[in-house]
């Protein structure tokens, strides 16, 4: 069966909000060299927009936490190259919905005393949140849809496409 | 707290719990009954026992049916909840939401 697919924001749309998001860094982080900090695997593509985006020096780095199916619950299954302390991190998530996965993040590494700490998503599913979570940069509001493209996939697929889609009939039921 | 030794009212909810605890976020299962209606001798008359306390986020959740009859029931005792005791956070969750949630979770 061949799944369907609907545009949500075209190749365009997304550089132009990449270029803001990566403008509002810049002048948030003036002076500083902020360290950003992908989640992956999802995140990858947006983070590599994101950095070039950015018109001041800063470095990433990339972490990675277990899917919901671990039975040890979440961890961090790839952690920092290089420490975090003192230094003024900008998580890059993908999307955030329920919160949860983020809170975990957040929580692990404020432990690890970063000078700042702050949040970057290219999606933001609002009305599934349980953790509130403070956003400081946030690309595009969706409703209840699965996204698939710029990095994000459905079991592995779609990575490569350049747009964002609503995936199938999702919610179907 | 521990999943298993919960008797769930529905197995959304121990979905729920199963979520909470993958993502080592504490939780209490129906831990407070709140009055929200009230008699003409102001004793409680009607009460509402939410579902799930999160104490970090000092947070509550009821998980909803589907049905639009139960569920404008469920609305009013939130309403009622909110009215009675503003200082209380609640969330409402369909149980389709908790189900989907899970299902996006695991094939992502």
């Amino acid at each position: 069966m061949t799944a369907t697919r609907r545009l949500l924001f075209e190749q365009d749309a997304i550089a132009a909000r990449v270029a803001e998001l990566g403008a509002e860094i810049a002048r948030d982080y003036a002076g500083k060299t902020p360290m950003l900090l992908g989640v992956l695997n999802a995140a990858a593509v947006f983070l590599a927009d994101l950095t070039r985006a950015i018109p001041i020096p800063a470095e990433f780095d990339l972490i990675a936490v277990t899917k919901y199916n671990d039975r040890e619950g979440i961890r961090f299954e790839k952690d920092t190259t290089h420490s975090i302390e003192g230094r003024h991190i900008v998580i890059v998530e993908d999307t955030i919905d329920t919160g949860m996965t983020l809170q975990y993040i957040v929580k692990t590494l404020k432990a690890r005393n970063p000078a700042s700490l702050a949040v970057c998503t290219l999606l933001d599913r609002p009305g599934s949140r349980i953790a509130d979570i403070d956003i400081a940069y946030r690309g595009f509001e969706i409703p209840d849809v699965y996204v698939v493209g710029y990095g994000l996939d459905y079991q592995g697929r779609f990575r490569e496409l350049p747009a964002l889609y609503a995936h199938g009939d999702w919610p179907a039921k | 707290m521990a999943t298993s030794r919960i008797r769930f009212a529905h197995p959304s909810e121990e979905d729920l719990a199963k979520l909470l605890d993958f993502y080592r976020i504490g939780w209490e299962y129906e831990p407070r009954c709140f009055p929200i209606t009230w008699g003409a001798h102001g004793d409680p008359v009607e009460f509402f026992t939410p579902d799930f306390y999160l104490p970090e986020y000092d947070l509550y959740i009821e998980v909803t049916v589907v049905k639009p009859k139960l569920q404008t029931r469920k609305n009013r005792k939130v309403r009622l909840l909110q009215q009675s005791h503003p200082g209380v956070r609640i969330k409402l969750l369909k149980r389709h939401d908790v189900e989907r949630l899970c299902e996006r979770l695991a094939v992502a």
